[in-house]
């Protein structure tokens, strides 16, 4: 049995300048953050990120510098902060590509990926200006040329339905990240991968990868992940790393382990209204804190007590979420 | 049955009236495709009201939940109580293509006299004065429901007479790649399921003219002006099909909303 057993420093050593990179969950729900923090630390650059939906996770990436390319559908904070004042900076500075597509073209673009075909078809957002020539961001920078593999030649192309002259249908090219980065609540010493709740996107991020850490709540033998196989959702030998690391979501949520911190996320996602509040931020709890252990010691019992999920809800009971 | 006993003037706050309207749109049995905040409100709303049989979707991937407590977003676990089917995007987004999906409930922060709706850019897309989250699905719904409701604020700036960027499809539409303005039976051709069907504001509630694939007012809410609705409107007004005031809420429709939908006040104001 090969051991992908790793401390997170070494997991994330993995990732190289300039690589193409997603990750599991949705908006603010099961993303990686402990990754996140350490690829901050590590000081990674350039990355080309490509998410079905990004979310508090990668408005930190944008923030740091971190990405040159961000292709995706939506990103924000859901009901914590609307608005992705990093992203607006940066393109505002010009040091950002943002190219467009829906959330159905995200997602098979992904598939296509994760099917290893080159591209999938779709009727999904016509008419919009998604699909505009002149917004094609990519193109305008030069980067449609084919010398970066990760970059397909064409935005989307048009074809006509050839089996049942359903009229013209929208082909999204494959995205085949460098590397995707989950988190989950459980995974075998192997690296079968075990989430509970929605799978969101996961299935079709993982496996459009070509290589896949996993930060995990817990690890756990995989004889006792295999006396229930239709509970998994990725076998081990899609994964090349694995990581122990209770509340490596924070401050986004888990499923049955704990809720989002709402209050904290509030509190990022106003500090990144401007640049200085921005960096006072990060060197606080990125740079102001050598790792995961650390920021879960300044973070403090009680905040993460209160978070936890109630087992049989599956969300936590104890935290107050309305004006009530 | 006793009699509908509808509120006063200034015993409902503009959600309420929000949740409402939007809530009145289902249909019993309907299969209804929901984000996050308002489009919570009013379905949980009908399924206690008017739409006992509606199922729902969330777009992060639970199909027809029945918790009993409100979820502060698409991805949160509350979505997954009592669920037919936690499963993903690939599915949902499967199904809303499959053409599975009756009405969906839908956001903006621009809209034009089409329906055409952006929530992407303001300015110019290649330079933008403000960025905004973008389209998510709002493009994929829009295009793939057969009805889809947008709840969004009237403001002049919101309600223009062309949107900076069309994130999502009203009923004259792009048709690239020559970017001619088509209608949207044209340009979907047999894959036409429906369009935008009412446009739900803090004002007022739009419909649409599905041939003419231009905006009018329905309703008014009471309490507002033709005149005052034309002054947070940035285009000319039709108001040949205007049927009167909207139906206020009920005392009834209140307190489900505010006991059972939203006792935590997560998106309702407190009621003052």
């Amino acid at each position: 049995m090969q051991d992908k057993r790793c401390t997170l420093q070494e997991a994330i050593q993995m990732i190289n300048d300039n690589d193409m990179i997603t990750f599991s969950g949705f908006v603010i729900w099961r993303r990686p953050m402990a990754a996140i923090y350490e690829m901050l630390r590590q000081g990674k650059k350039g990355l080309h990120l490509v998410e079905v939906n990004s979310g508090t996770h990668a408005e930190l990436l944008i923030g740091a510098g971190a990405v040159s390319i961000w292709e995706s559908c939506w990103i924000g904070h859901e009901l914590y902060g609307k608005v992705p004042y990093c992203l607006d900076r940066k393109l505002k500075e010009g040091t950002i590509i943002a190219e467009d597509y829906s959330h159905q073209h995200m997602l098979y673009r992904m598939a296509a990926g994760a099917m290893g075909i080159p591209y999938m078809p779709t009727w999904a957002s016509r008419g919009t200006d998604i699909l505009n020539p002149e917004y094609d961001m990519l193109e305008r920078a030069g980067l449609r040329n084919g010398a970066n593999d990760k970059i397909p030649v064409k935005k989307f192309d048009y074809a006509q339905d050839p089996f049942y002259n359903e009229g013209e249908v929208i082909h999204v090219p494959a995205v085949r990240p460098n590397v995707c980065i989950v988190h989950a609540q459980q995974v075998g010493e192997e690296g079968t991968i075990r989430i509970s709740g929605q799978t969101y996107s996961d299935e079709q991020a993982i496996k459009a990868a070509d290589r896949v850490i996993v930060l995990a709540e817990e690890i756990v033998p995989e004889s006792y992940l295999r006396e229930e196989p239709e509970r998994n959702l990725v076998p081990g030998y899609l994964v090349d790393a694995i990581v122990e690391l209770p509340w490596a979501a924070h401050p986004t949520g888990a499923y049955g382990c704990y809720d989002v911190d709402g209050a904290f996320i509030r509190e990022f996602a106003s500090a990144c209204k401007t640049e200085e509040g921005f960096r006072a931020w990060v060197d606080e709890w990125v740079y102001g804190v050598r790792d995961h252990d650390e920021y879960l010691d300044k973070l403090g019992f009680s905040r993460l007590e209160k978070l936890r999920a109630n087992s049989y809800h599956k969300y936590s009971t104890k935290v107050k979420r309305g004006s009530r | 049955m006793t009699d509908k006993q509808y509120v006063k003037p200034g015993e409902y706050s503009v959600v309420d009236m929000l949740a409402v309207a939007a809530a009145r749109e289902v249909q019993d049995g309907e299969v209804v495709f929901a984000g996050t905040g308002l489009p919570m409100l009013a379905i949980m709303l009908a399924q206690k009201v008017n739409a006992p049989n509606s199922k729902l979707i969330y777009e992060a991937g639970t199909i027809d939940s029945r918790g009993d407590s409100l979820p502060s977003s698409v991805g949160d676990p509350r979505c997954v109580t009592q669920a037919s089917v936690a499963s993903g995007l690939f599915d949902v987004f499967n199904q809303l293509q499959r053409g599975k999906v009756d009405l969906a409930y839908l956001g903006g922060a621009e809209i034009d006299k089409y329906g055409n709706v952006n929530t992407t850019a303001v300015g110019d897309y290649t330079s933008p004065s403000v960025r905004f989250p973008g389209s998510g699905g709002n493009p994929d719904i829009n295009s793939l429901a057969k009805r889809t409701v947008f709840i969004m604020v009237q403001e002049k700036r919101r309600f223009k007479e062309s949107v900076d960027y069309i994130t999502s499809p009203g009923w004259m539409i792009r048709k690239w790649p020559e970017g001619t303005l088509a209608h949207r039976k044209d340009v979907y051709g047999k894959k036409f399921l429906g369009g935008p069907s009412a446009v739900i504001t803090n004002m007022a509630v739009f419909r649409f003219d599905e041939e003419a694939g231009t905006i009018y007012v329905d309703t008014i809410h009471p309490g507002i002006t033709r005149e005052q609705l034309q002054e947070n409107t940035g285009f000319e007004l039709d108001f040949t099909r205007c049927k009167g005031e909207t139906e206020l809420p009920t005392y009834e429709e209140l307190r489900i909303l505010h006991e059972n939908v939203d006792p935590e006040g997560i998106f309702l104001p407190a009621r003052g």
